[in-house]
């Protein structure tokens, strides 16, 4: 046997184990790159969900305080409007009330005309 | 040795390609991941941005039920306080005219001229008056044919129905046969001139607010 050609052999085993480590190191690598990226997309949804809860809850408190203050502002507005109307009509009863004897004789007039 | 770097070289090259597309698809992912991430936070603003406008619109709709309804409640009893105002004139105005009764000039000559009225409406040659009860005892119904065929220019045969009307005043005048009949009562004047009252009574007492 050639001493040269037997360590070149020998050689060639190792070349091949290492080739087929990294082969096998090279795969790990990509599979853990897959993994890490399945995570990332699942991630997004976790993320998605948590953002539209909080603003969407946000958005929900937010409109129902705007509905309250409307109510409120609502309720004021026709009281207000309802306290001055009340003296409106008052004075239009008291005014009309004055005049009643002359209209009772107009009326009485347009009877007999 | 220059064997052993050459398969050195060629394991770095495979783990180095290796190393390269792992993170092309982790870059990916992340790139994905942010894409994701900007269209759904576009989306959830819009969601959140419309419930917002939504409830904006409620609430002005809600704002403009209560006082809507405030003012409907403040209308009617508006025109609640002036019809007891115009019931109130009308009834006095009703209550003066059937006192014109106690009257008796005044009530003949008011008789008078709506026994004329009628008899120009009817334009017929001869008529029949009706009267209440009362008129037909209080009432000279002598004197009252003569002052209307005096005033009448045309020839004309007056008669007083003998059977009483059912009315408070005023008068009756039919055809002979009583087919035709033109009433001139006080709860037909009424009746008729309610309209009319109604607008000028609200035209004297509420001016320009009726």
């Amino acid at each position: 046997m050639n001493p040269v050609s037997c360590d070149t052999a020998m050689s060639g085993l190792e070349i091949v184990k290492e080739i087929v480590d990294s082969e096998k190191e090279a795969g790990n690598l990509l599979v853990q790159a897959e993994a890490k990226a399945l995570e990332i997309r699942k991630q997004v949804d976790d993320i998605i969900l948590i953002e539209h809860e909080e603003k969407v809850s946000a958005a929900k408190k937010e409109a129902a305080s705007t509905l309250q203050m409307a109510e409120t502002r609502g309720k004021s507005e026709a009281l207000q409007y309802e306290k001055e109307s009340e003296v409106r009509i008052k004075e239009l009863i008291q005014n009309a009330s004055a005049k009643k004897n002359s209209a009772v004789k107009a009326l009485y007039d347009i009877i007999l005309r | 040795m220059s064997q052993m770097s050459e398969t050195s070289r060629f394991t770095d090259h495979i783990l180095a390609t290796a190393r390269g597309k792992s993170q092309a698809i982790i870059a990916k992912a992340e790139d994905e991941r942010q894409r994701l991430l900007e269209e759904a936070r576009r989306n959830i603003d819009r969601e959140a941005a419309e419930i917002t406008r939504n409830a904006e619109a409620d609430a002005e709709g809600v704002k403009r039920r209560e006082i809507s309804e405030v003012r409907h409640r403040v209308k009617l009893r508006e025109e609640m306080e002036k019809d007891k105002v115009l019931t109130d004139v009308l009834d006095e105005t009703k209550k003066k005219v059937h006192e014109i009764v106690n009257d008796k000039n005044r009530y003949s000559s008011y008789l008078l001229r709506l026994v004329l009225d009628s008899i120009r409406q009817l334009g017929m040659q001869s008529v029949r008056v009706h009267l209440n009860a009362e008129d037909l005892k209080n009432i000279d119904t002598t004197a009252l044919v003569r002052e209307v065929t005096n005033t009448v220019k045309t020839p004309i045969k007056v008669e007083v129905a003998k059977n009483p009307l059912a009315t408070s005043g005023g008068v009756v005048v039919s055809s002979s046969d009583d087919k035709i009949r033109i009433v001139n009562t006080f709860e037909q004047r009424f009746e008729a001139l309610e309209p009319k009252l109604l607008i000028e009574a609200g035209r004297l007492l509420f001016g320009d607010h009726t």
